[in-house]
């Protein structure tokens, strides 16, 4: 566990240096929307996209502004500063509007060697995921096209095929976490759902494997209760560090960087590009996505129950509309049935803000009494 | 806690249109005084600004157009009609359609409130916020949004939104309004995708959202009835394109707070009677000023192109003080919606106009496109050389997050391509109390005497005008 | 046996001591650089100066800035966030009390709780000036008058000024515009308690409103900060017979005296 969290908390890391190094390229992408078995599929390593709490963002103030969501910020500076000098292409969705602009100005300012926008629509209808087959399939030809590669039906079931034992290890590791005396902590589950995104699916298989084996009956320190995490784009392992350092254990959530990231398996077909069109945008648990709440309602509340939990922090980074508006209906109907909600808004990045995030979070868990202790519900 | 403030938005903007609704047309300035008199201190200041006597013709023309909209909508919906919110960015023409629905448009009804009303739209706003929502989200919407869930008085039937990807605080806004009110949301998606298969995508849309208000209005819409609203859309257009003419001519002959009512006529009642009307007197009151050659300052020193919104919270201290410095108001981005004439032969060509149009709306179109720095540049270059435009604004709304995303870009390709310099602001488009009003003004001020100023005499355009101060 | 409570503020510091259930003593210092220091000094000098030490203390709490600190020091055994010690520290001094309002130096929030003292809701505001003591302090800089002076200037203000901005940057200007213009500083003065008492208001709607209701903390002592806030929520707050700057530290030494095993 160590070394993953080693491993993730570094953008380049020694796997993506040893992938370069024999000659690999390498793509970044941003949301979970994007179908990387695609890019798997060109032999290519998929990367995505994070900021890991990089606080600096002077040179990307000077493109973005301080109204837009500032993990946008701190990414475009890892694009610009030169730290992601070793990605031969991004991808850009329109996630959302700052995701957008942060695209939109890298390009503008260092573009990259390969950039191709693939285009999410925001509802699942019919006509909706007709597009986004095509849309798929045009960002295979554009790949193709670029890299000078065939990338054949047979490429992407094997990409499919690697990626759901990436979701299965993932799956394992989230079932782990959830049962009753958890097995891994939040902030130890942020870190490996962020390297499973990063580097090799192989390696990444063969790592999980062994944190899952180290963990059969590990126990976690005691604490007060059992969280579920929602919210905004947030890959900041400290925070979830912080919020679990007073008590509350992350047992579950429900984070962009997270397991919203979590898929069911292929899908049967005859089509890899329609399965995958098909699987990522209907699987798309985000609240950019409209005409969609109640079942993300239900996922949320199925989660908590499932889970055991006691109470869920909804978070959203300063600026950030999508969730901010969405946590607010998400709080109003947990709090309906009766599942406390602690309704956070928070500038990303900032360890400053640390100290009022953790006296928050221990009123909560004062205002929700202690509820677990390690292995002992009761 | 009960909220303090339980009647709402919608009822209280009737009850003054309905007074603006008695006026006679012709007022002189002590009958003016004398209505502007009774009422408080904030409507009389945002009520003010439609009658100073260079605006007043079409001033007057236009709150009662606004006012026909509204009334007609309450009395709609007493009726057992369908009263749809749709977004600006949404051609209204579509719903005026129907016999048996009416749209109101939430950035036009929470601009009203904040022009008429004592406290403008404050208490609404703090109604919203007081739900948990956070303060960054648009007070266009939140202002509406805190008046629809906090008072008694307007619960619409449904709710349009346009182009969801285009501005995140508007679609998930009205997503909210939905849930919570019980009311369905229809989504009118938009591919951020400029090629022909993106366009062709987007008329299947369009055409699933008419087929899906037809279900639920309860009606269809017949060939006659659509070319009843296309055929007023298309003298709209005719009227609208004159008076972009108009403002091309030097000094500005069309006074700036028309920019104002040119997208509310586009945003509120587009396809109508009303619409031509006002539109009409708009022209034809330009038409005058251009051959007298009036002005309201000795020089005009800057014509400047807001590249995206204005600021509605003190209209006469915005618009019409700005011309009384020389400081023409060319427009904003919320005029940037191209019209184009319908093709009413047949009734799958006049949907196919219609959305051609909503396609072209503002921010849809320049913001809710493949490249947002692309097309809002390329719009923006387009509007300032047709409309020789010689500086450039950026009202700075803070929940403009897309447009605040790209605004360097385009500050910097202006300057590039065309040497016209952009002043980039802050605030609050709707609330006054982020930016105050003087504090825009000086900033404006000294934007145009020193920059835009400093820029003419250097290239040689003669001495600089003393205008009023 | 006695009880201990240290809340650490912003600008001051309490310790407050507690035997058989009732305060014997208790004290308010300014800040010292760090919170650790700051507990320290103020339950330091509130034993020597009354012939007491640590050791006559037998549970002690921390709340405030810096509180885990505190209790890895080893001078509290328990750290409880100033929010429950607000909260319940406000319903043991009147036990009708529903709703807290606890503004200070440089943090604003509302507590909401239940017959028990139970934490039902919070918010908070300490990132933003507005609606804090330091919005007063920059308006009492600008209009050259003392914090304490506010309130009482207020009662004889001749006119209705409204001041519009949300920031106190602008708000300063504002200020700043209107004695130019010759306004009274009563007035003014009115005008910015009123203002103060809107960006409190903003912060009470998120929890709403359950009588009875108590206003702590240092800007509890402005009375036209509290007589505009009674009229906005329609509500007369209850006076508490402790100084409101206490009541953080009170709330931490009833924890203090429950978990030490006093009843």
């Amino acid at each position: 566990m160590s070394k993953i969290t080693e491993l993730s908390s570094v953008i380049e890391n020694e796997y993506v240096r040893k992938w370069k190094d024999e000659g690999g390229k390498v793509i970044g992408y941003a949301c979970v929307a994007t179908p990387v078995e695609v890019i798997e599929a060109a032999g290519i390593l998929p990367y995505r996209l994070v900021a890991l709490g990089n606080p600096s963002m002077e040179i990307a103030d000077a493109h973005l502004s301080r109204f837009n969501c500032s993990f946008c910020r701190s990414m475009l500076q890892l694009g610009l500063d030169g730290t992601y000098d070793f990605l031969d292409g991004l991808i850009e969705t329109n996630g959302c509007d700052h995701l957008r602009g942060m695209f939109e100005n890298w390009q503008y300012v260092k573009p990259s060697p390969f950039f191709h926008y693939l285009k999410v629509p925001h509802i699942t209808t019919e006509d909706a995921l007709d597009y986004f087959r095509v849309e798929v399939r045009l960002f295979k030809e554009a790949m193709e096209k670029h890299f000078g590669v065939e990338i054949t039906g047979d490429n992407l079931w094997s990409a499919i095929e690697k990626q759901d034992k990436v979701r299965d290890r993932l799956r394992k590791v989230l079932a782990m976490r959830e049962r009753e005396s958890p097995a891994f902590t939040g902030a130890e589950v942020l870190s490996i759902l962020l390297l499973s995104a990063v580097i090799p699916s192989d390696d990444f298989v063969e790592l999980a494997d062994g944190v899952i084996e180290e963990r059969g009956t590990w126990r976690p320190p005691d604490f007060r209760a059992r969280l579920m995490l929602c919210g905004s784009a947030s890959d900041e392992v400290d925070l979830v560090g912080e919020i679990e350092g007073v008590g509350g254990l992350i047992v579950t959530d429900a984070l962009c960087y997270g397991t919203r990231a979590f898929w069911k398996a292929g899908k049967e077909g005859d089509d890899p590009v329609v399965v995958l069109a098909d699987m990522y945008l209907k699987e798309l648990l985000c609240p950019r996505m409209y005409d969609d709440y109640p079942r993300r309602r239900d996922y949320v509340l199925s989660t908590v129950e499932r889970a055991a939990v006691d109470g869920v922090i909804v978070m959203h980074n300063k600026f950030c509309d999508i969730h901010g508006v969405d946590n607010v209906q998400l709080r109003m109907d947990l709090e309906k049935r009766g599942v406390p909600v602690l309704q956070l808004e928070k500038e990303y990045g900032a360890k400053a803000d640390f100290g009022r995030i953790r006296t928050r979070v221990q009123a909560f868990l004062e205002k929700i009494g202690d509820r677990g202790k390690a292995g002992d519900r009761s | 806690m009960k909220t303090s403030a339980q009647v709402g938005l919608f009822d209280r903007v009737s009850a003054m249109l309905e007074i603006v609704n008695k006026l006679p047309d012709d007022m002189s300035d002590e009958e003016i005084e004398g209505v502007l008199g009774l009422l408080p201190p904030d409507s009389r200041q945002g009520m003010g600004a439609f009658f100073v006597p260079r605006v007043r013709k079409a001033g007057n023309v236009f709150l009662k157009m606004i006012a026909s909209w509204f009334l007609g909508a309450r009395e709609a919906r007493r009726e057992g009609k369908k009263i749809i919110i749709v977004p600006f960015n949404f051609p209204p023409e579509l719903i005026h359609a129907f016999d048996n629905a009416n749209p109101i448009t939430s950035e036009i009804l929470s601009t009203i409130g904040v022009v008429a009303l004592e406290g403008q739209g404050e208490r609404y706003w703090d109604m919203a916020i007081g739900l948990g929502l956070p303060d960054h989200m648009c007070s266009s919407h939140t202002i509406e949004l805190g008046s629809i869930l906090g008072s008694e008085d307007f619960r619409p039937h449904a709710i349009v939104s346009s182009a969801p990807g285009g501005c995140d605080t508007n679609a998930k806004i009205h997503e909210f309004v939905s849930h919570y009110l019980g009311v369905p949301q229809f989504i009118l998606e938009k591919p951020v995708d400029d090629s022909d298969r993106g366009r062709e995508q987007y008329s299947k849309y369009y055409r699933r959202l008419v087929a899906d208000l037809e279900e639920f209005v309860g009606e269809e819409l017949t060939y006659e009835k659509l070319l009843r609203v296309a055929e007023k859309a298309n003298k709209c257009t005719e009227l609208c394109l004159e008076l972009w003419d108009l403002h091309k001519a030097v000094p500005c002959p069309v006074p700036n707070i028309f920019s104002l009512f040119t997208y509310g006529v586009r945003f509120a009642m587009w396809g109508t009677d009303e619409a031509i009307n006002t539109l009409q007197v708009m022209v034809d009151v330009a038409k005058e000023r251009l051959g007298e050659k009036a002005y309201p300052a000795e020089k005009e020193v800057a014509r400047a192109l807001w590249v995206y919104t204005s600021y509605y919270f003190d209209l006469h201290n915005f618009f019409n003080w700005m011309e009384e410095q020389g400081f023409t108001h060319l427009g904003d981005g919320l005029d940037l919606f191209f019209p184009h004439h319908l093709d009413t032969s047949s009734r799958e060509s006049i949907i196919e106009g219609m959305a051609e149009s909503s396609w072209n709306m503002p921010m849809t179109r320049q913001v809710g496109s493949e490249s947002m720095s692309v097309s809002w540049t390329e719009d923006v270059i387009y509007a300032c050389r047709e409309l020789n435009a010689n500086c450039a604004i950026f009202c700075g709304h803070h929940s403009c997050k897309q447009t605040w995303s790209v605004a360097s870009i385009l500050r910097n390709e202006l300057q590039k391509r065309t040497g016209i310099p952009m002043l980039v602001l802050q605030g609050d488009a709707w609330i006054k109390r982020m930016t105050p009003m003087s504090v825009v003004q000086d900033q404006i001020e000294e934007f145009m005497r020193n920059v835009v100023a400093k820029k003419r005499r250097t290239r040689g355009r003669g001495a600089l005008a003393t205008g009023k101060s | 046996m006695l009880f201990a409570g240290i809340d650490i503020g912003s600008l001051t510091a309490q310790a407050v001591l507690l035997d058989d259930g009732n305060i014997i003593l208790s004290k308010s210092i300014n800040v010292k650089p760090n919170p650790v220091e700051s507990a320290r000094a103020v339950m330091g000098e509130l034993l020597e100066e009354n012939n007491l030490s640590w050791s006559d203390i037998g549970h002690c709490v921390s709340t405030g800035y810096g509180r885990e600190k505190i209790q890895d020091e080893g001078m509290a055994q328990q750290n409880v966030s100033e929010i429950s010690c607000h909260g319940l520290g406000a319903l043991s001094l009147v036990p009708q009390v529903r709703t807290v309002i606890d503004i200070g130096g440089q943090d604003a929030k509302v507590i909401r709780v239940d017959e028990r003292g139970e934490l039902v809701d919070f918010v908070m505001n300490d990132k933003c000036a507005a609606g804090t003591g330091r919005f007063l302090e920059v308006m009492c800089r600008t209009l050259g008058v003392a914090l304490e002076e506010l309130g009482p200037m207020s009662q004889r203000a001749k006119n209705h000024i409204h001041l519009s901005s949300r920031c106190s940057i602008y708000a300063e200007t504002e200020v700043l515009h209107y004695l130019q213009r010759g306004v009274d500083r009563a007035s003014l003065a009115a005008g910015i308690n009123r203002s103060m008492a809107h960006r409190v208001m903003a912060l009470i709607r998120r929890v709403g409103v359950e009588k009875e209701v108590l206003m702590s903390g240092g800007v509890a002592k402005n009375v036209a900060v509290r007589a505009e806030l009674e009229k906005m929520m329609n509500v007369k707050m209850v006076t508490p017979r402790l100084d409101p700057q206490l009541i953080g530290a009170y709330g931490a030494s009833i924890i203090a005296s429950r978990a030490g095993g006093a009843t």
